[in-house]
């Protein structure tokens, strides 16, 4: 294959950069229709209680409000994200079970009398004890959360490949470690918001979503509509990572609250409720176990875990599979047993964060390698280096891997970052540590069963071909899939960038797409796009063909010129041939869809990890401990990517800059806390500490060469799996720096504090 | 505010009266705005009564102002590690102090420098000392009915002063504790000492023991170790979200030391 | 509070200003709670600066009020009578970009845009105040814009490009 493209591979500026820089681009909450009321949600006060009465009467009766809405108003069919546990309502029936849980709507003229009206609603509950921690939410006696699930437990999952005791007990060591994850919120800075309009049979919703199609499927579920009858349109989003792919209060309780008053509703969670709703990520508690041989090759590893999944299901289910699936990918080894169990607690719901349930046993186990390695006496990343796992394998739970470059990825990190020269020898204080990862560039499965297939698109050129118009379903929340589809498009057509348009992720125009989850677009909805803008090119060579009386297969299209391949010089731009092939045979569009191939094993949960290919990278952090207050200063971090061939770098980076980030701050900032009544005490900006500019350090991004062969011109992903290992390379700095071994997360001064406390401790005692 | 007693909450910046509002922390009936009252923002040296800081001054007029830069540099330095640049340009000196949280980063630095405040009412005017001025969390001995127009830092003989938040990042992050020392040195005897902690007690607190050990003994590592461990063992601080108990101590102890160190080579920074 | 005030039959009091935005004069009636960030987005359809916690943490709705960056929604709408407020709608000159919003397009400075408005308008205060600025003072001015896309890097970059070409431009 040539790498000579024209289109694909460049610095291209953001196709709504423009839009963004002026302040034009609309969110949701930016939109206005006539008529349209404003609606918010009551939530409940108690970690768990039973509902006796609900009395909306005196908030009907203040002016201006428009309706008040119950669960006795709204469908009583249970929803969620996965099929598997069905477990929500729109609103509750007979018991809250977490602080914000979903009691009643109001929609009003405006915003003030609807919090007035929220005020007026009684609800009077009956308090019964609940549970916050997930080990003590087994116990016998714990207050049960759902009755259909007994002893607290969401999720049960056991697998075992190879046999781990046969390779433990031949092992020359072997080692368990325990460390536990904590609870974190995606925070995308534009809050939740939908604006619903239910006119005649058909519903309307704009709303800020990673995915308009799981929405239009479970609105249409919900209400018994025809899902030809819901439309969702996306607007610009502000960000998702993962908090914006499962229908929110929001869609439901608006085109109810819409369809009674006969107008558009409004509605929109604020930051603490965004806080409230939540489906962050996970706490973790993980046991890992690994033999070794000699010479530090892993033999058989055992991943025991528990999760906190809060009060619902969410997409907790897929989390409780992946946490363990994604083990591993990074390095070879044939005998691996995981065991997890998901339990429900009196907190708000869990669901998939960037890196989906991925990161925290990532942390887990890059840590205790880093301490298997020093039981052996060896350089950490040699340790790594050693069992990476090598291109055209086949994982012990069945993923086939293609493409892949983590020896390259580690032995450059290591090159970049002074790595020989600086590991054990820094000035005291200051230590280097690293990581890697691995991760999905899409589910091989949706979340539903379906055969559906994952993409499509379809491409119109207008009918002078001066512009063509993508339409996909395809979902750009901020991470610039609208830019990278439009690159596509033109490469495969032989067009050019600046005349695409785009039209996307919207139910009624645009074809079938899952949305912007799992890291999926750039090679599924490319592979879509990429069919699409290739059909374009032969319609219209095979109309040049005529025009210049040769054989199309002589001729190709680049960079909006047809030309004969003999001969560049006779040639016909793209704009006559277009309008020729209008005037001959009617619309030029081109249509591609994208199926996965069948892939993974037969055993329970096999589907989770699957995917065309998978994405490596290694990190490592140099970092700056205080040695009296524990305070962690980040001098500098590596990232060195295996993503497959790249469609646009300066976006690419900056997807490693962000995932870094995110991954930064849940490593050493970032916490969701409680009281021991179950509510939040930081839900806000200021308490809930992401990293500000100050508490960034030099970032280096950088590539391995590498080319996917199951994917359109070698894509693959980058999004979310620069978060994964980060929270690992800064525990290992952490250890380099001081010899202490922060086993929670985040790794906070004040832990790093205690922790030198403790080692002194120890030390004097000697 | 006569007019309004209990009712009326009087509105500075605005920074941290209207997010309480909004949080529902707080209710007033009346906002009375003195935002408009421009002889109340100015920053100058009086011969006669010291440094004088207008209530309604930003804490970027003290961040940006030549008599502070002159004189007190380490109240320029406090104000710019304050919250973030938009609130700086809003929040106002006056409201850091009236409000009252623990956490405040202006009153430890002004305790240390023996700052008084200005509380007016139509009934007249008074002058309290601004360590007497804090009576609890959002407490304080100002009456409803009046309002602080001005702070006053006495001229003094200290040869050095200094503020250290230590927060958990590094802009809009609020105190785990802080602490401001203010010395007068005379060779390598400190002849008179204050040191204020904030963030470690319902209000910010003086360490008058440690402050003892200090004076007119030798400066060596050794004696400012032993001062910050009794600064530790003075200050009562609550265990939260940002820190417990325990280890707001001993940061009371470190810091208390790394800032005498500081302010007694530097001066004020 | 000198400026006219009405009472409504309720006993609510609301009051006239005027607010000059982007170079324009208009004139209101608000509450004396009523923040300046919902009167521009709702009353004055300035959509561009954003709404992200109303408690004056994450800087989406920085303005700049006399030059000066403020949070709008930490700034009641009578506070702003009278001053120049200046939007991010207020920037570009008809079709021409402020080199700071072109910069942040050409180093790819934008993700989902959200925190966009506010951040350019913390940058634009900035480079006012001081055209020439270290990476240090770029990171200080921004630090009360919070965005969760960029790892702030580009950001950074974007700011000291754009000082650069508008410090090549003066000399």
């Amino acid at each position: 294959m040539s790498d000579n493209y024209a289109v694909i591979g460049k610095n291209l500026p953001k196709i709504d950069g423009r839009v963004k820089v002026t302040g034009q681009a609309k969110y949701t909450g930016d939109l206005k229709f006539p008529n349209m009321l404003v609606g918010k949600i009551l939530t409940s006060p108690h970690a768990h209680a039973r509902i006796l009465s609900i009395d909306t009467a005196e908030a009907e009766k203040l002016p201006g409000v428009k309706a008040v809405i119950t669960h006795e108003d709204v469908p009583g069919l249970k929803y969620g994200i996965s099929p598997a546990r069905w477990d929500e309502n729109i609103f509750c029936i007979d018991k809250v079970r977490f602080v914000g849980d979903k009691v009643a709507a109001v929609a009003a003229i405006d915003e003030e009398t609807v919090y007035k009206a929220l005020k007026l609603i009684k609800v009077e509950y009956e308090v019964l004890p609940a549970v916050m921690d997930p080990i003590e939410a087994m116990r016998e006696g714990a207050p049960q959360i759902h009755d259909e699930y007994p002893g607290n437990i969401n999720t049960e999952v056991h697998q075992s490949f190879g046999d781990v005791e046969q390779a433990f007990a031949e092992a020359y060591h072997v080692r368990t470690d325990q460390f536990i994850g904590q609870r974190t919120y995606q925070s995308p800075i534009e809050p939740h918001s939908a604006i619903s309009i239910w006119e005649g049979g058909k519903l309307t919703v704009y709303t800020s979503t990673q995915s308009p199609h799981y929405f239009q499927y479970y609105i249409a579920r919900e209400f018994g509509l025809k899902m030809g009858d819901v439309r969702v349109i996306k607007t610009y989003v502000g960000g998702g990572f993962g908090g914006k792919l499962e229908p929110t209060g929001l869609e439901f309780a608006g085109a109810v609250l819409s369809r009674i008053t006969g107008r558009p509703v409004k509605m929109f969670y604020d930051r603490h409720e965004m806080f409230a709703h939540n489906r962050g990520r996970h706490k973790q508690i993980m046991k890992v176990t690994t033999g070794v041989d000699k010479n530090g090759k892993i033999l058989g590893v055992h991943a025991d875990f528990i999760m906190d999944g809060g009060a619902y299901t969410s997409l907790g289910i897929a989390t409780a599979y992946y946490a363990g699936a994604m083990l591993p990918l990074t390095y070879e080894f044939d005998n691996y047993k995981f065991d997890m169990l998901r339990v429900y607690t009196n907190l708000p719901a869990c669901g998939a964060q960037r890196g989906h349930g991925a990161p925290q046993p990532r942390y887990a186990f890059e840590c205790h390698l880093d301490m298997v390695a020093g039981d052996l006496g060896m350089d950490p990343m040699e340790l790594r280096l050693r069992n990476a796992r090598q291109p055209n394998t086949v994982t012990p739970n069945a993923f086939q891997v293609n493409s892949c470059e983590l020896k390259a990825c580690i032995e450059k990190g290591v090159e970049i970052s002074g790595w020989k020269d600086k590991r054990g020898k820094l000035p005291p204080g200051r230590g280097i540590g690293g990581a890697v990862g691995s991760f999905v560039s899409g589910a091989g499965y949706p979340i539903y069963r379906t055969n559906l297939p994952h993409a499509a698109a379809i491409i119109k050129v207008h009918e002078d071909g001066t512009a063509a118009t993508l339409y996909t379903g395809a979902t750009d929340i901020g991470q610039g899939s609208d830019t990278i589809l439009c690159q596509m498009a033109a490469e495969a057509m032989g067009y050019n960038y600046e005349n695409m348009k785009i039209v996307s992720a919207d139910t009624e125009t645009t074809p079938h797409d899952f949305g912007a989850y799992a890291s999926r677009q750039t090679l599924m909805s490319g592979a879509a796009v990429k069919q699409a803008g290739e059909e374009v090119k032969a319609q219209l060579l095979e109309i040049a063909a005529e025009m210049m009386d040769v054989a199309a297969e002589d001729l190709d299209c680049r960079e909006a010129w047809i030309y004969r391949k003999a001969n560049p010089d006779e040639r016909k731009p793209f704009t006559e041939v277009a309008r020729e092939f209008f005037v001959r045979r009617g619309p030029l569009v081109g249509r591609g869809s994208y199926t996965p191939p069948k892939l993974g094993g037969t055993f329970k949960g096999a589907p989770v990890g699957t995917s065309p290919a998978y994405s490596f990278c290694t990190q490592i952090s140099e970092v700056e401990i205080d040695e009296e207050t524990g305070e962690v200063d980040v001098k500098e971090v590596w990232d060195v990517h295996d993503c497959g061939k790249v469609i646009n770098p300066a976006l690419l980076h900056g997807q490693v800059h962000g995932a870094l980030y995110m991954g930064m701050g849940e490593s050493i900032w970032e916490e969701v806390v409680f009281d021991d009544k179950g509510k939040i005490v930081n839900g806000n900006l200021g308490e809930y500490r992401l990293p500000t500019a100050l508490d960034m350090p030099k970032i280096t991004s950088e590539l391995v060469d590498s080319v996917e062969p199951a994917a359109p011109w070698g894509v693959k992903e980058v999004g979310e799996g620069a978060t994964i290992p980060t929270m690992g390379c800064f525990a290992n700095a952490i250890y380099d720096a001081m010899g202490v071994r922060i086993h929670s997360l985040p790794l906070s001064y004040e832990k790093v504090w205690r922790a030198l406390k403790d080692k002194r401790k120890k030390e004097e005692k000697k | 505010m006569d007019q309004f007693g209990a009712r009326g909450k009087v509105l500075a910046g605005g920074t941290d009266v209207l997010s309480m509002m909004k949080q529902g922390l707080l209710a007033p009936e009346v906002l009375v705005s003195l935002k408009n009252l421009a002889e109340l923002k100015q920053i100058y040296a009086d011969p006669a009564r010291g440094v004088v800081i207008g209530a309604l001054a930003t804490h970027n007029d003290l961040a940006d102002s030549p008599v502070l830069q002159e004189r007190y540099l380490s109240l320029c330095q406090t104000a710019h590690h304050m919250a973030n640049n938009q609130v700086r340009n809003t929040g106002t000196a006056g409201g850091n102090l009236v409000n009252a949280v623990p956490s405040a980063d202006l009153p430890p630095l002004l305790i240390a420098l023996g700052a008084a405040v200005t509380l007016v009412s139509t009934g007249g005017s008074r002058t309290v000392k601004l360590e007497e001025f804090f009576t609890g969390p959002r407490m304080t001995v100002k009456k409803d009915n009046e309002i602080l127009t001005e702070i006053v830092i006495p001229d003094n003989s200290f040869t050095g002063s200094t503020y250290h938040k230590f927060g958990l990042r590094r802009s809009g992050a609020l105190a785990v504790v802080g602490v401001a020392v203010a010395v007068a040195m005379e060779g390598d005897l400190c002849r008179d000492v204050r040191i204020a902690l904030g963030a470690v007690a319902p209000t910010p607190i003086r360490a008058f023991k440690a402050e003892e050990v200090l004076k007119n003994r030798p400066v060596t590592d050794q004696l400012l170790e032993e001062v910050g461990r009794c600064a530790a063992g003075e200050s009562n601080p609550i265990s939260d979200i940002r820190g417990s108990k325990e280890y707001r101590q001993d940061m009371i102890r470190v810091f208390t030391r790394r800032m005498l160190k500081k302010a007694i080579s530097e001066g004020h920074v | 509070m000198s400026m006219e005030a009405i009472t409504d039959k309720h006993g609510v009091k609301r009051y006239l200003i005027t607010l000059n935005v982007n170079g324009d004069s208009y004139t209101k009636v608000v509450k004396g709670n009523t923040v300046l960030v919902n009167v521009l987005r709702d009353d004055l359809d300035l959509t561009g600066t954003k709404k992200g916690c109303e408690l004056g943490d994450c800087g989406s709705c920085t303005v700049l009020m006399d030059g000066k960056p403020v949070n709008s929604c930490l700034v009641l709408a009578v506070e702003a009578d009278g001053r120049e407020i200046t939007t991010i709608e207020g920037l570009a000159q008809h079709e021409q970009l402020d080199r700071l919003q072109d910069s942040f397009v050409n180093h790819a400075a934008v993700q989902c845009g959200y925190c966009t408005p506010g951040m350019i308008m913390s940058a634009k205060a900035l480079l006012s105040k001081n055209p020439d600025p270290t990476e240090q003072e770029v990171r200080e001015a921004i630090a009360g814009n919070l965005c969760r896309c960029t790892g702030y890097v580009n950001i950074v970059k974007a700011v000291l490009a754009a000082a650069k070409a508008e410090g090549g431009a003066a000399r």
